[in-house]
């Protein structure tokens, strides 16, 4: 670390403030609890023990003020895509979107045919990583999540950004 | 030797089936006994075999003496031909379904509840079925008595741009919600329902969804409902 280099005692560790902010974020992303369809059951098998979010520090959180992830698992209806826009909305930043399974990220079966159905979360909130599958097991979810730390880690926060 | 034992086993076996079981067990050689045994078994199933067949012969007898087998929906369509002579269209009706006239629904629906020849004490299923742009709506119903274990289709059809049918959702209170899932889907109006609104979608929707001649929206609230799509097939 340059000119800090030995300047400290050794309990001390010296990073920059932006790469600890990146770690910090990506380590504890807690998610939002809701489920719209059959992908919710596959979120529930990944959280519960056996895959364990526990491991890669993510606990499902009640309420959107608490939440940092919205995972969207299932089908978006066109009467719940004005509810998930909301509940987007609610979250406080910084805030992430992961779009679970075929029906949310692209209207999946109901694509040609479904008129209630919205084709996309992507139309109403910003999506950061999406997961094919339908229903996704719970190692695909997992490695969206480790993807979405990924990108977590990466982004840089307090760094001013050029044009 | 071989003789021997079979008119041994066959003697055993006639004394057996006269009552007298000790003949078979008071044969000595093991195999022998055994063998009787199962002769015995078998010639039982045989006599039991031909008791049900002469019995069923008497029965086909009898069944032939009644004049004709109705089936439950025919019954009780004329049971409410009787009833409600001008509500009931007959030509219409067939051995799986009563068709009838909208305008007295309530009073008969209230009869097929209420009367001890029907006791139709539950409502199953209502359906809403569009049988193509150029005919009428039609709602089915689905009745089911728990005392006499029968069922009956109804059917009642209703104007394409006046569809009004009358609600049962008094006699029947689980009614409430089929009714206005019917409307939801295809806009037919239950008179005297006491809170028909629709039950699955939001309640600015536009259109019924499942009649044919539907078209789907091209904006809900601002968000596209792609009609064309690209890239596919």
């Amino acid at each position: 670390m340059g000119v800090f280099e030995n300047k400290f005692q050794d309990n001390v560790v010296v990073a920059s403030l932006d790469k600890l902010l990146g770690w910090a974020r990506s380590t504890s992303p807690w998610f939002f609890q809701f489920g719209l369809a059959c992908c919710a059951i596959e979120m529930m098998a990944t959280a519960a023990s056996r895959h364990d979010l526990m491991r890669i520090g993510m606990i499902p959180r009640s309420s959107p003020r608490q939440a940092d992830v919205m995972i969207v698992a299932g089908t978006v209806t066109l009467k719940m895509a004005l509810r998930v826009k909301k509940l987007y909305e609610q979250m406080a930043n910084p805030k992430y979107v992961i779009s679970m399974g075929s029906c949310a990220t692209s209207g999946g079966p109901y694509w040609q045919h479904g008129y209630h159905v919205l084709k996309g979360v992507d139309l109403v909130v910003p999506v950061d990583v999406y997961v094919p599958g339908c229903p996704p097991r719970p190692e695909a979810l997992i490695e969206g999540l480790l993807k979405l730390q990924e990108k977590i880690q990466s982004e840089r926060p307090l760094t001013r950004k050029t044009a | 030797m071989t003789d021997n034992l079979e008119q041994l086993i066959n003697d055993a076996v006639e004394k057996a089936l006269a009552g007298d079981m000790d003949a078979i067990n008071n044969i000595e050689d093991r195999v022998t006994r055994s063998k009787a045994k199962a002769a015995l078994v078998k010639a039982k199933r045989e006599a039991a075999k031909e008791q049900t067949e002469k019995s069923s012969d008497e029965n086909s007898i009898d069944s032939s003496d009644v004049k004709q087998d109705l089936t439950i929906n025919e019954n009780i369509a004329e049971l409410l031909i009787q009833q409600f002579p001008d509500d009931i269209i007959k030509e219409l009706s067939s051995k799986e379904h009563i068709q009838i006239q909208s305008k007295n629904w309530l009073i008969i629906s209230k009869y097929l509840r209420d009367d001890p020849a029907c006791l139709f004490d539950s409502l199953q299923c209502i359906t809403g079925v569009d049988l193509g742009e150029e005919s009428d709506l039609e709602v089915r119903y689905n009745l089911h008595s728990m005392t006499h274990r029968h069922a009956v289709e109804i059917r009642i059809s209703c104007l394409r741009n006046k569809a009004k049918v009358p609600s049962v959702e008094s006699i029947w209170r689980i009614g409430d919600w089929f009714e206005r899932e019917t409307y939801d889907m295809y806009g037919i109006e239950f008179e005297g329902h006491r809170d028909l609104k629709r039950i699955l979608l939001p309640e600015d929707w536009e259109g019924w969804p499942l009649r044919k001649d539907y078209e789907v929206q091209e904006t809900y609230h601002g968000i596209v409902v792609p009609k064309v799509k690209e890239g596919w097939e």
